[in-house]
């Protein structure tokens, strides 16, 4: 640890931290464009401008580029450094576009932002505008850019350069003529295109999808994780008035930086779409209750050998612990288990994993077997009457080997988020809801226990979670020990009885998650967001 | 005023041939070496350092110095890069030695990378350069030939790789890091320092980089020794230098002369006076220093603690001169103009800046400015000088600010005469 004084504060910041980094950790904001925590230092946009105190007087550097010294006198609001922030801010400002209003980026632009704070509000140009040109140029399957709003700050070239490797954009010409673009023939569509848009600290490059559809200051935002992969990535949920508007990355040093694949990104549409919205019994619509109670009816007449349950890695991990719960209970422990018929998917050295579900480790945690041969050859052959899947679409996934195995079953019960195969399939299904609409936990492939909060409350009371699902069918049955009123109450009580969740509650769990130790289930090495030789890694 | 007994740069300026190798030897050319290996590296820097030699560039500083911030057993090459990018405005004696001396430069590269232990050295000449080239690269196939480069040179055991690069005529390419990242075949843009070239430069590896005129002084340092380079010129300014002149003077040139010269004297023994009327200002060494007036130029001497003194830089040693009737309007707005084009365009203050200075002169120019705009000027000057990465932007805002400054009546006979001021529109 290093001591310093920013503005007469005194702080311990570590060893290698830039100055800019102390006094943002510190609660001293200082304005700056160019800088990213999780890219190089460029050092070109020249706002970050600090004093620092040296044998020969002040001396104003940037602060980005600047490492801290034992001792070291820092004024980041100085006459001298303000001025030197504020000039550098008219200069961005020449001839940027003042359109706020209609610009989508307005409300989360840092120049916007720093204008409010340090603009002067006297407009000097004097001259006529030099237009850079372009507006809305198509640059990539995603992407657009706003030429004449682009600052060159030079953040998208080097997240291209170093996260994704793709090398996609380049700055061309020289002095004021210089602009932003795309090499020629290519375009910007690697996998991780849309973070150039969170960086972009202007509305240069903005996302086709999401741009002119929302003021983001209507949006709310919920602190959550990608079920895309096991990677866990975590996400903010952006809705306003339960419409889901983008899923955007949310920082995790150790997991996603601040970044998210574009196959994440734009997967909030899916909850939006084909969801599966009325209980269903045989050729009849009917209410949750209704359902459940017939169900219980059901399963009430059955013999304790003749339920089985598929589990499930797409399902929350109070989800699965009730589901475990219910069957230790009611039915036999063996006749649950979790086959996981999901192809792999896309994956990288970067951030996505093949394994497209997030929870697989949570049922490795519960001890609930991923390996379901015997169960699914017991279902075949036709030993169990009522089959209750949760959260699954064995019949979406392999069609041919779903309609052996559950063929016969004749009570074959879905609680499903979508209006999937499986739940065309089914005697009986239950819509369920999905992540961006309940809250829970998911471990991811490194054993990384993370929680997602409820973003959006649905309207139809018959959502429910697949957790609530299972209390109520307990309730119906009569068992006891069922009697959660919400998702965190599970979590704490599976925290009690688990020895690798000792000492957490659903409310201590940090935004970036618990490491628990719990070996990989992956034969890969889990290997996070390789270190890459060239980018300037910030020690958390 | 000591003159120096013999010439040390210019000394081949007038044989004939004196560009090849066989005339460059006869006239005593690599005499040097035997001086030089039998010294340690650290000794041949402590020498250099000793002669007070500065860098011929532009900033003025140490030589000796510069090369001694090499880390030493990194395990990584270290690298010369040979800045012979003379794109200065009004600068033009690196290219006679280029020209006329070609192997003058290419001792005095091998003394210098055999003082920081470099083993690959890269000229990197200016694209507008061709014939030089022509020569540097013939130049360098004969010293080959006649084992002064290459492997065990002269049977010292020391090895040593030159290379001749074309640049592709950038003016920022002439900054040591814009320089660096143009020889690694990336645009040329500036690096953010630290980390400095010395310790990380060219391919991330240890870099010095050395004018054209600075290498060329180290071989008569080695061959004579620093004492006698050190009695050349004043105190502060050792040895001697390349003076050009150009401008509005009756014989413009280049002259190799000790350091501390008067510049009045200057003008009138070797530019033969002011030409076409009385003299009014002076560029004292490219166009990236602020001017001097005639007032200034009668107490000037020709040497770096002089410049500094009158509030300008030595720079480049070449002098550029206007006479009365010149318009310093239009004279700044053609310097204005070469440095927007010129920015590379990475740092805000420079990028902007230039470019709105130039604009705003154009509307000087035009009749349509107020004192505002004149006023304008100098703030935007100030917020672009020291705010950014290499000193473009202060090299654009120092002439300009001293044009503006010290001939603010000219500008003034420019602006609109009376302004009429119209509610609800914006200046």
């Amino acid at each position: 640890m290093v001591k310093i004084t920013v503005n007469g504060k005194e702080m311990e910041v570590p060893e290698g931290t830039n100055v800019l980094d102390a006094a943002l950790n510190n609660g001293i904001h200082v304005e700056h464009f160019c800088y990213h925590r999780y890219l190089p230092v460029a050092g070109n946009c020249r706002t970050c401008m600090v004093e620092i105190k040296t044998p020969k007087g002040r001396q104003l550097v940037i602060g980005c580029n600047t490492h801290v010294t034992e001792g070291m006198v820092v004024y980041t609001n100085s006459e001298n450094s303000k001025k030197a922030q504020k000039s550098a801010l008219e200069m961005l400002l020449l001839d940027h576009p003042l359109d706020c209003p209609i610009c989508d980026k307005a409300g989360e632009c840092k120049l916007q932002d720093q204008y409010m704070q340090d603009g002067q509000y006297d407009f000097r140009r004097s001259v006529p505008r030099y237009f850079k040109g372009g507006k809305a140029e198509d640059i990539g399957e995603h992407i657009v850019l706003d030429q004449e709003r682009c600052i060159l700050c030079t953040r998208c070239i080097r997240f291209v350069d170093e996260v994704p490797k793709t090398s996609e954009l380049c700055i061309v010409n020289r002095g004021h003529e210089a602009k932003l673009t795309i090499f020629p023939g290519r375009r910007l569509d690697n996998p991780y295109s849309g973070n150039v848009t969170d960086i972009c600290p202007v509305g240069a490059l903005t996302l086709k999808d999401f741009r002119f559809k929302q003021r983001v200051w209507f949006l709310k935002k919920t602190e959550s994780v990608c079920p895309g992969c096991s990677r866990g990535c975590n996400i903010s949920v952006e809705q306003n008035h339960g419409h889901l508007f983008r899923f955007m990355p949310r920082e995790n040093a150790s997991l996603n930086k601040t970044w998210i694949c574009d196959e994440g990104r734009f997967s909030f549409k899916k909850y939006q779409t084909n969801r599966l919205e009325t209980v269903r019994l045989g050729h009849k619509t009917t209410s949750l209750q209704e359902g459940i109670t017939q169900l219980a009816e059901i399963l009430a007449g059955m013999g304790k050998d003749e339920v089985a349950g598929i589990a499930s890695p797409f399902a929350s991990l109070e989800d699965n612990y009730l589901f475990q719960k219910l069957f230790e209970k009611k039915f036999n422990l063996a006749n649950l288990a979790a086959p996981i018929w999901t192809p792999k998917g896309s994956s990288d050295h970067i951030l996505r994993l093949a394994e497209k579900y997030p929870n697989e480790q949570g049922l490795n945690l519960l001890g609930i077997t991923t390996k379901a041969e015997t169960l699914l050859e017991k279902i075949e052959k036709g030993a169990f009457k009522a089959v209750i899947v949760m959260e699954q679409d064995p019949f979406g996934e392999n069609p041919e080997q779903a309609k052996k195995v559950y063929g016969k079953v004749k009570a074959l019960v879905v609680l499903s988020t979508h209006a999937t195969e499986t739940a065309k399939q089914a005697a009986m299904a239950f819509p369920m809801r999905p992540f961006t609409e309940k809250a829970g936990t998911f471990v991811n492939a490194a054993g990384h226990l993370q929680r997602f909060k409820l973003a959006v409350e649905p309207e139809n009371p018959d959502l429910v979670e697949s957790s609530r699902w299972i209390s109520k069918l307990a309730r119906a049955l009569e068992l006891n020990g069922f009697d959660y009123e919400d998702t965190p109450m599970i979590f704490n009580a599976l925290a009690k009885e688990n020895g690798k969740l000792e000492g957490l509650t659903f409310d201590s769990i940090s935004p970036a998650g618990k490491q628990l130790d719990l070996k990989p289930a992956s034969p890969e090495p889990f290997q996070g967001i390789q270190a890459q030789p060239n980018v300037f890694e910030v020690k958390p | 005023m000591n003159l120096p007994l013999q010439p040390q740069l210019t000394k081949r300026f007038a044989v004939k041939n004196g560009h090849t190798l066989k005339v460059y030897l006869e006239t005593g050319g690599y005499g040097s070496l035997h001086n030089l290996f039998a010294l340690q590296p650290e000794q041949v820097v402590e020498e250099v350092k000793a002669s007070g030699l500065k860098g011929r560039g532009g900033a003025g500083f140490l030589t000796g110095m510069k090369w001694s911030f090499v880390p030493k057993n990194t395990g990584k090459n270290i690298y010369l890069a040979v800045n012979a990018d003379e794109g200065e405005p009004g600068t033009f004696t690196d290219r006679y030695i280029l020209t006329y001396d070609p192997h003058l430069l290419l001792e005095g590269i091998l003394c210098a990378c055999y003082a920081v232990r470099s083993h690959k050295a890269y000229i990197y000449v200016r694209g507008e350069f061709y014939d030089q080239i022509q020569i540097l690269r013939k130049a360098v196939a004969d010293a080959v030939e006649a084992g002064y480069l290459g492997e065990n040179i002269q049977g010292s055991g020391f090895d040593l790789d030159v290379v001749v690069h074309r640049g592709a005529g950038a003016y920022i390419c002439g900054e040591e890091t814009g320089l660096i990242e143009s020889l690694e075949g990336k645009k040329g843009m500036p690096r953010i320092k630290p980390p400095f070239p010395a310790v990380q430069g060219l391919f991330n590896c240890p870099t010095i980089v050395n004018n054209v005129k600075t290498l060329a002084s180290v071989p008569w340092i080695i061959e004579h020794g620093a004492k006698a380079y050190a009695e050349i010129g004043t105190p502060d300014s050792a040895g001697t230098h390349l003076f050009g002149l150009s401008g509005h003077v009756n014989q413009t040139g280049y002259w190799e002369l000790p350091f501390g010269m008067p510049m009045m004297e200057f003008l009138e023994t070797y530019g033969k006076g002011v030409k076409g009327g009385e003299l009014k200002a002076v560029f004292p060494g490219g166009s990236s220093c602020p001017v001097l007036t005639a007032k200034e130029c009668e107490s000037v001497t020709l040497c770096y603690k002089s410049m500094t003194e009158h509030g300008t830089m030595f720079g480049t040693g070449c002098v550029t001169v206007l006479n009365e009737h010149t318009d310093m309007v239009r004279i700044l707005k053609s310097l204005t103009h070469f440095y927007a084009y010129e920015s590379c365009g990475q740092c805000t203050p420079c990028r902007e800046g230039t470019a709105w200075e130039d604009r705003l002169l154009k509307k000087i120019i035009a009749g349509e400015a107020t004192t505002k705009d004149l006023d304008l000027m100098l703030e935007v000057a100030d917020n672009m000088e020291g705010k950014t990465i290499c000193v473009l932007s202060a090299a654009c805002s120092m002439p300009l600010r001293s044009i503006i400054q010290k001939f603010r009546g000219e500008f003034e006979k420019y602006l609109k005469k009376s302004v009429v001021v119209v509610p609800g529109t914006v200046s």
